[in-house]
């Protein structure tokens, strides 16, 4: 039996839509709960509706590299286990990684090299599903923990706390932001485009105040620097 | 009732709810390979499973304990029990949690805060599934759009193109706190590619730029050069 008739097989896809529809809910069910808890708080409710909407739309875009990963995985991972890995904790270079080291374990060259048998792809299958779970696991354990040092934190200093969050923010943001700089060339060219749209865009929403843009902003910048990309590349 | 009652009963209904489902995922996962390996009697030769599995474990269990540690304060902990599973976190659902809250005026560490970054991550969430569903079904036809070479370009700079934003937007607001990182991570991205030839992954350099960042901070908040994290 090929491997693929396995990866592609009815039972997998079967199994893959139930996690996939569990995840929806477990979605559903957290909105529904973090709603109500902001009724209670009187947060208005265009508030809330502007962060889900806002949210929504914002989501498309950085979504659809993912179906770029998707594009790239099928012909060795058949279509429903790619759909799985990217749709449940799984990033694309992750997923490519841990195939790639499933397969050569196997003593196979890597994925889609000869001799992949469906041991490999089984093996591939393990692998990928075991060597990301730790975020969730950690994370379970570590919760109640985490949510008490955070609960004490607010009442010994609560400005510290604010300060902390923003700084850790901060250190993300830098290694995105530094990396394209070092790069240079189109990245930095998209990153500086990116930087101006959004600068005109929110001095622009305060000027006329036109709060319901400020939804929007970071959308905007984000395609019309992505469009300009395109056009850099074809000039640098 | 009173709202320090409220809160507890809020907290204590998303940790049962995010165990609860949590787990429900995390077994579901590893029953995906497991009703194969069982269906089709296939297994995988045991010194190759454990050998490969302990090469991802080292790569990755390093960076599964920073990132619990890093972006658990920022999404907050409901926020947390959906990122942790649907994953893409750095590259969006903190984006968006970030911006959400700062649209509504609330912060991360109040219990507004909290409910804003979970109605955000999880229409995030929602969306990015239904995206894939779509090209689940529709793969054949997409494929020659999201391969185009047009495009390319276009994917290949969207981290550029979604950072320059975020960061222009957050340094506007508090740039003291971005200084030390961003000199750090712009020094290291220079000087290790030229001495070892190899440039050092995000995912490595953000626990460590996080904790600089945040040193950084506390001795500003000490000195009182930092006194909020917002507009000054």
């Amino acid at each position: 039996m090929n491997y693929l008739d396995i990866a592609n097989s009815s039972l997998l896809f079967t199994v893959v839509a139930f996690v996939i529809a569990v995840v929806f809910v477990q979605s559903v069910i957290f909105m529904v709960i973090a709603w109500r808890r902001g009724v209670e708080l009187g947060i208005s409710r265009k508030k809330m509706l502007d962060a889900i909407r806002s949210s929504a739309i914002f989501s498309i875009v950085p979504s659809l590299p993912i179906l770029l990963a998707l594009v790239a995985m099928v012909p060795v991972l058949g279509l429903p286990f790619p759909w799985l890995r990217l749709g449940v904790i799984g990033s694309a270079p992750y997923e490519l990684l841990a195939a790639n080291i499933g397969a050569q374990s196997m003593g196979v060259q890597g994925l889609g090299y000869s001799g992949f048998t469906d041991q490999v792809f089984i093996n591939s299958m393990w692998i990928m599903s075991l060597g990301i779970l730790w975020s969730p696991v950690l994370f379970l354990l570590l919760a109640k923990r985490m949510q008490k040092g955070m609960n004490n934190m607010k009442k010994s200093d609560s400005k510290w706390l604010e300060i902390m969050i923003a700084s850790l923010f901060f250190g993300m943001l830098s290694v995105f932001i530094g990396q394209p700089i070092v790069v240079g060339g189109i990245q930095l060219a998209t990153i500086l485009t990116s930087a101006a749209i959004m600068f005109a865009i929110t001095a622009f929403i305060r000027r006329y105040s036109i709060d319901w843009l400020s939804n929007f902003s970071l959308s905007i910048a984000m395609i019309a620097s992505m469009a300009l990309a395109i056009l850099y590349s074809r000039i640098m | 009732m009173n709202k320090p009652n409220n809160h507890l009963l809020y907290e204590e209904r998303i940790h049962f709810v995010g165990r609860v489902s949590s787990i429900a995922v995390i077994l579901m996962l590893l029953a995906v390979p497991a009703i194969i390996s069982i269906n089709y009697n296939l297994f995988p030769t045991m010194t190759a499973f454990l050998k490969g599995l302990a090469m991802v474990w080292m790569i990755y269990l390093p960076i599964c304990i920073a990132e619990v540690l890093t972006y658990t304060p920022m999404v907050g902990i409901s926020g947390a029990y959906l990122s942790f599973i649907s994953g893409n976190l750095a590259n969006m659902k903190i984006p968006c949690a970030a911006m959400a809250m700062d649209n509504a005026g609330v912060k991360g560490s109040t219990d507004e805060g909290e409910v804003i970054a979970t109605l955000s991550i999880g229409a995030s969430t929602i969306v990015t599934e239904i995206i894939i569903v779509a090209g689940v079904i529709a793969l054949v036809p997409l494929t020659p759009v999201l391969t185009s070479e047009v495009l390319a370009p276009a994917f290949q700079n969207i981290l550029p193109a979604l950072f320059g934003a975020l960061g222009v937007y957050w340094i506007m607001r508090q740039w003291k706190l971005a200084v030390t990182p961003l000199a750090f991570v712009i020094l290291v991205s220079a000087l290790v590619p030229f001495f070892t030839g190899k440039s050092i992954p995000a995912g490595l350099l953000i626990p460590v730029s996080g904790l600089l960042s945040v040193l950084a901070a506390r001795y500003m908040y000490n000195r009182g050069w930092v006194v909020s994290a917002g507009n000054e």
